[in-house]
């Protein structure tokens, strides 16, 4: 009898918590669905959810016509590199602040903190594109690959340094005895232990990179074409022809996201634990 | 590092580059800097070039073409003075930033607390919480601009059809209705990230507490303002610096979402900022002003940084429970 008053006092909790999964759930899949009707419907008739006739021909025409198979293949590539650099860099200098001892170390480390109270936000954008104007690099999807892999993430310098305290110091120690120098122990010791964090790291840098909008927009102004997703879709809808592209955009939109959600569907706990664990401890 | 012996104070050059070297070679010096040279560079380059460059051309009218003149604090006057559009997007700000906690904050923590236990449907809640998250906010901001927008959105067909308004909203075409949608996506893409910290928090409750007060009579939700809150107060003084700062910096959301629209009242601090650099025919009439935009920088920053100072101050004592 106890048992079911406990099942029914939590039904409005239930209640409250379904509206909610609606109302976080509802506009993706909205985007979605509108993504399959055709430009007349999507002008005329708003509310309904489903589509009266599924068509795919809002993707072929994005992906033919309004450039986004370059657009998408543009996402992958500046992703890809960004995500493997970002790993090396956050990994060696995390290690290299956790585990080096040289002169300057504190200096260093603190300064990487220090610059987590200084925030310049946008402003850096365009002191960022002259530099990458000295190397020719300010029209290319390269400046933002080299400044968010060198840039250093704090963040995820942080979840690194974390997870490299949890490594035994002595088997640092057993291999300098061998005669392993610094940068042996990293290459050949730590690293191959860092597994689990390598795939958190991975994950935080493919979700930033996949949707970073300012960067690569300032650094595509001149070259449209070499937009990223997130860049093109925007582009597209501030263009004058929004109106009659409104299908093409929203299929475009659902290109930009559905990759990100099918990761994230099969590899949430790693997103979460991953997203968190970084801010708490810096 | 060694103590130097006093009676060995006066050594010869020589010998005093000799023991800099054995300086160097200990430890590991020079593989530690071999490994960070590249991040060092890419650091002072990306990071650091940025500050000293606005702090430099803030004192100058520059538009990167003609030369460059130095006018001392001509730009401030001007910030301080004579811009109040400038003022006015640093207070769309701190309404935004506000307007976002007040209802982000309530909302995490109370879904927090109902999906603590582990269950699979807290686990299937949890998951699609946390899923706005992912999506990039230039593309939140579309999405937004489509469910509301005034012809044919859907907010405005369910909200007719519902009879919860007579017509169709123009929601921006308005100063503030417009900032409401702006708060409303913010706190879409961002509840689920609060809500895990919510939740990380709870699990370092001890549950004796609980059995405690469970023994004392106290009902759930006395349990919930005499037991939870107060233990929670390490995490939330997290919560709100993060979202503190991250509000302050608002940019990418507001450029697609409105883009300061209508008239730039709806601009934010950052957006603002941008379109001095980045200039188009709506503002500052199409004139790049470097030399003023470094100096808003530089304002803002100082802002921020006063901000995150006068709250680390005051939030002291959350830290500890």
């Amino acid at each position: 009898m106890k048992n079911y008053a406990k099942k029914i006092s939590k039904i409005p909790a239930l209640i409250f918590l379904s509206i909610v999964f609606i109302i976080s759930i509802f506009p993706i899949i909205y985007i979605i669905l509108a993504s399959f009707k055709s430009n007349a419907e999507i002008l005329t008739s708003g509310a309904n959810l489903l589509p009266e006739k599924f068509i795919t021909d809002n993707y072929v025409k994005a992906w033919t016509l309004a450039n986004f198979k370059l657009y998408t293949w543009n996402s992958i590539y500046m992703a890809f590199f960004i995500v493997i650099g970002s790993i090396f860099t956050s990994t060696t200098i995390a290690y290299v602040l956790q585990r080096g001892k040289f002169v300057g170390s504190k200096f260093i480390g603190g300064l990487f903190l220090s610059t987590m109270f200084i925030s310049l936000g946008t402003s850096s954008l365009f002191p960022q594109l002259q530099v990458a104007k000295l190397f020719g690099l300010h029209t290319s999807l390269w400046g933002v690959i080299i400044i968010r892999v060198l840039g250093i993430n704090v963040t995820q310098v942080f979840i690194a340094k974390g997870y490299m305290s949890t490594i035994s110091k002595e088997i640092d120690e057993a291999a300098k005895i061998d005669g392993c120098g610094f940068i042996r122990i990293y290459w050949n010791i730590i690293f191959p232990l860092l597994k689990p964090l390598i795939a958190t790291i991975g994950l935080l840098s493919f979700r930033a990179a996949w949707n970073d909008y300012m960067l690569p927009m300032v650094f595509t102004l001149a070259k449209p074409d070499r937009a990223p997703l997130v860049v093109g879709v925007v582009n597209l809808r501030n263009s004058g022809e929004a109106a009659s592209a409104w299908n093409l955009m929203l299929a475009g939109t659902s290109i930009a996201i559905v990759p990100m959600l099918t990761v994230y569907l099969f590899l949430n706990r790693y997103f979460i634990e991953g997203l968190t664990s970084g801010a708490v401890k810096g | 590092m060694e103590v130097s012996n006093p009676t060995k104070l006066t050594v010869n050059k020589a010998g005093l580059f000799s023991r800099f070297l054995k300086v160097i070679k200990k430890d590991d010096n020079i593989p530690a800097y071999v490994l960070m040279a590249p991040m060092l560079l890419g650091f002072l380059v990306f990071t650091i070039y940025p500050i000293i460059y606005v702090l430099r051309w803030s004192g100058f009218d520059y538009d990167g073409f003609s030369q460059a003149v130095f006018i001392g604090l001509e730009n401030f006057i001007r910030v301080f003075t004579r811009d109040s559009s400038f003022w006015n997007s640093v207070l769309n700000t701190f309404i935004i930033t506000i307007g976002k906690m007040a209802f982000e904050i309530p909302l995490a923590l109370v879904l927090a607390v109902l999906i603590n236990s582990k269950s699979k449907v807290n686990n299937f809640f949890r998951t699609f919480f946390f899923m706005p998250t992912i999506i990039s906010m230039a593309i939140v901001g579309i999405i937004f601009s489509i469910l509301f927008g005034s012809y044919n959105g859907i907010v405005n067909v369910l909200l007719v059809n519902l009879g919860i308004t007579a017509d169709k909203i123009n929601w921006f075409g308005d100063k503030w209705l417009s900032l409401i949608v702006i708060i409303l996506a913010a706190v879409w893409s961002h509840y689920g990230i609060t809500m895990i910290f919510f939740l990380m928090g709870l699990q370092s409750v001890p549950k004796e507490l609980y059995e405690c007060a469970d023994i004392d009579g106290a009902s759930p939700i006395q349990q919930f303002f005499m037991v939870t809150i107060p233990m929670l107060k390490p995490i939330m003084q997290t919560i709100l610096m993060l979202a503190i700062v991250e509000g302050m910096k608002m940019s990418d959301l507001v450029l697609v979402l409105t883009n300061g629209q209508p008239g730039g009242q709806t601009e934010v601090a950052m957006t603002y900022i941008y379109k001095y650099f980045f200039p188009t025919d709506a503002m500052a009439g199409g004139l790049i002003q470097y030399g003023y935009a470094s100096s808003l920088s530089v304002v803002m920053a100082a802002i921020i940084g006063i901000i995150t100072i006068i709250y680390l101050r005051l939030s002291k004592n959350m830290s500890e429970v």
